[in-house]
């Protein structure tokens, strides 16, 4: 869900910047406060997780496959705010070592994809923690995935809006909402439904492998 | 040029390149732009074209398509978008060949030290990955069914959140042992 610098007009990517700051603070503060002096290593190896674990694929039948995100799948093991600030240094990086995704767009992606995707994986985790335990990964991890997509299918949407030339042709990403969010949205129901099964999946190994530690101490 | 200023001049440039809509500019500066590290031209135009193809093409085949259908002109927005788009792209990628990351952010020493830390970290991580991808890729001679190639995703996934915090426990462990949260109080 990378958007390239380049398609997004100025006011918006400006704005969302704006709005992105109060919630880094926010999450710089509340992870701070939480983790106290092991802030520091601790950020840098969920950062590192969260940036290594967009290398996982998903399998998509018809032996294609798409990449991992892991936001739900932080979010839910670790919180929202370390998952938020640790995806935010993922885009970073990705930016500054491999000139991958963009720096004006990032703080776009950060909030649809960090934020917005990391909430709904946490605020739907904890209303289904108690029902069911598969439920309680994959619907919530797959929701917060489509939620992501349609939020950046909303910022693209309005770019028409931002300017046109003399011809009347757009100076920016040139398709509205009516284009973006179908083509966005129903590719993500299956993004998501795969991400959040390989969540499922991975959270079992990781529980089994906690337990079998347990054993052995 | 310090790495921080390469840093600072790069998102001054990209920033500045999203204010520009002519494409008789955007192809001036992407050939300036490439003209100026002469020598690295040809990989870094290449990289760049090859990172930005998919959405490129994507955007520009349905706008053409749309506009045939409508029959409006497509021309200029095509190549105002790729060109755009082509620039920042080498800019970045200029920009990554030249700048030290960590030498970059040692204005903040907390930032300097979390960059540090993940960049070491993810080699670690990455390694993992890699081990199990290829243990993984030897022990599947023929294709693997969807179910098998979930479990193998899964077990990396796991296999990855197991290791980061084992790091992040060492890690602790050993950067207390050392004085280093005594010093910084």
């Amino acid at each position: 869900m990378h958007v390239p610098d380049g398609l997004i007009a100025p006011p918006v990517y400006f704005a969302a910047a704006g709005l992105a700051v109060p919630f880094w603070i926010v999450a710089v503060r509340q992870v701070a406060r939480t983790l106290d002096e092991e802030t520091i290593p601790r950020m840098a190896i969920l950062t590192a997780l969260a940036f290594v674990l967009s290398s996982v694929m998903i399998p998509l039948p018809g032996g294609t496959s798409a990449h991992f995100s892991g936001v739900g799948m932080l979010a839910i093991v670790f919180g929202l705010w370390p998952a938020f600030l640790a995806f935010s240094g993922v885009l970073l990086l990705q930016v500054l070592l491999l000139g991958m995704g963009g720096i004006t767009t990032l703080p776009i992606t950060a909030l649809s994809l960090g934020l917005v995707g990391g909430s709904v994986a946490v605020l739907l985790h904890r209303a289904f923690r108690a029902r069911n335990a598969i439920l309680s990964v994959a619907l919530p991890v797959a929701l917060g995935v489509v939620c992501a997509a349609a939020v950046m299918a909303l910022v693209l949407g309005f770019q028409p809006a931002f300017g046109s030339d003399a011809n009347g042709q757009p100076l920016y990403f040139p398709f509205g909402i009516a284009v973006t969010l179908p083509v966005m949205v129903l590719p993500h129901l299956a993004i998501g439904a795969a991400e959040g099964m390989l969540s499922v999946v991975a959270l079992r190994f990781l529980h089994r492998n906690s337990a079998a530690a347990l054993l052995d101490e | 040029m310090s790495d921080r200023w390469l840093l600072a001049g790069w998102l001054t440039a990209v920033v500045g390149a999203t204010f520009i809509h002519d494409p008789v500019w955007l192809s001036g500066l992407v050939a300036f732009v490439l003209a100026v590290q002469i020598r690295s031209a040809g990989r870094i135009l290449a990289r760049a074209m090859l990172a930005v193809a998919f959405v490129n093409l994507a955007v520009s085949l349905a706008w053409i398509l749309q506009a045939a259908v409508q029959q409006q002109p497509w021309l200029e927005l095509v190549l105002r978008l790729n060109l755009r788009v082509l620039l920042i792209t080498v800019l970045t990628f200029s920009m990554v060949e030249r700048v030290d990351l960590v030498r970059a952010v040692d204005f903040w020493p907390s930032l300097r030290f979390v960059v540090v830390l993940a960049l070491g970290q993810l080699r670690v991580l990455d390694r993992l990955l890699e081990d199990y991808r290829a243990a993984y890729t030897s022990r599947s001679p023929t294709a693997p069914q969807l179910r098998l190639r979930f479990a193998a995703s899964g077990r990396q996934a796991a296999a990855l959140f197991d290791k980061a915090e084992q790091r992040s426990l060492e890690l602790n462990q050993g950067m207390r042992a050392r004085g280093f949260f005594d010093d910084r109080r």
